[in-house]
């Protein structure tokens, strides 16, 4: 027994000893959730999955570990501070069998020439699609159209045209699934990605 | 012949070599900076600078006063705080279907994430190996840091 202890404290010794190696946390996200990682280290798999859960390296094992927020937030000052703006999605709405945006599309682009505009350097992914009314090729040629227009849009509103990627899905990957020839305004689309 | 013919499959593997090597894509850009920070590539050191590409294999380092944040095109975000160094080991993302992989070696200093798409799409696809742990991402938001020589 006393043995045991004797054991168990050298085994405590030496842990402490051994510097921490590394340190592993979830941090909340925009939405006030948290993420989820994994840390496998030689026999050990520790799952973190809220908000500040914390996890550290340390003699060939990781354990979780409890931190506060204020020295997750020391430590990681830089980092953070580092952080772009993190990339944004946009969704604008086209009037049917046609380039155009709808009028409430006109006033939710400016939003996205907004965004844009506040970054120091952008890259833009425009992809176009369509409803299912017409035929493959017809809404392969719109949905291009459609993201070909964007693309015009923003490069009239001066921004750089070889920072934007224009593809058409024409009417694969609905948003809202429907049967063929079917009118469904929600479809007629183009996906902005910015970052 | 058969060596003639070797020669020409050589030859051929030889050109596709450097024809995939002088395409290699772009897999992010840096988006933010602070301080020094250095790319090391292809044994070569070229200052970062805002807007500048970065490509499968690159190593970010930063200087004590340095800081970086670059974004993927799966729309990953990494920022690294001072004192870091970051190998982008491997990097592959199929913007149609949004799948892809991602290994990142930490080696020292401090960086935060934002995972994006290909973690998103499948999970344990996108992973972050530092000298001694293996961390798998499910998403989102997350930290790591490594501690230097001691």
């Amino acid at each position: 027994m006393m043995r045991r202890a004797t054991l168990a404290l050298v085994s405590i010794v030496l842990l402490a000893g051994c510097p921490r190696q590394a340190l592993f946390v979830v941090l909340p996200n925009a939405e006030g959730g948290g993420g989820a990682i994994t840390v496998e280290e030689g026999e050990t798999l520790t799952t973190l999955d809220q908000p500040y859960a914390t996890a550290e390296s340390r003699a060939g094992s990781s354990a979780p570990i409890a931190e506060t927020p204020e020295t997750i937030r020391v430590i990681f000052r830089g980092a953070i501070a580092a952080q772009p703006i993190l990339p944004r999605h946009f969704r604008l709405y086209f009037i049917l069998g046609s380039d155009e945006l709808t009028p409430e599309s006109k006033i939710a682009y400016r939003a996205v020439f907004d965004d844009i505009k506040q970054r120091p350097v952008y890259e833009i992914e425009a992809i176009g699609y369509t409803d299912t009314l017409g035929d493959l090729p017809y809404n392969q040629a719109l949905s291009l159209a459609r993201a070909a227009a964007i693309r015009g849009g923003l490069v009239r509103d001066g921004l750089d045209r070889d920072a934007i990627a224009i593809a058409g899905r024409g009417k694969h990957d609905l948003l809202v699934p429907t049967a063929d020839q079917t009118p469904e305004p929600r479809n007629r689309r183009v996906e902005i990605t910015v970052r | 012949m058969g060596l003639a013919l070797a020669l020409v499959a050589f030859l051929l593997l030889a050109t596709a070599g450097t024809t995939v090597a002088a395409e290699a894509p772009r897999i992010a850009q840096v988006k933010k900076l602070t301080g020094q920070v250095t790319i090391l590539r292809a044994g070569g050191r070229l200052p970062a600078k805002i807007g500048d590409p970065l490509f499968e294999k690159d190593v970010v380092e930063t200087g004590a006063d340095g800081g970086i944040g670059i974004t993927f095109i799966d729309n990953t975000v990494f920022s690294a705080g001072s004192n870091s160094q970051i190998a982008l080991d491997e990097f592959r993302f199929d913007s149609s279907n949004f799948r892809g992989e991602m290994l990142a070696d930490m080696r020292q200093g401090t960086l935060a994430v934002v995972s994006g798409d290909i973690a998103r799409s499948t999970p344990g696809a996108m992973k972050i190996k530092t000298p001694t742990a293996l961390l798998g991402v499910r998403g989102t938001t997350f930290a790591v840091q490594v501690y230097g020589e001691h």
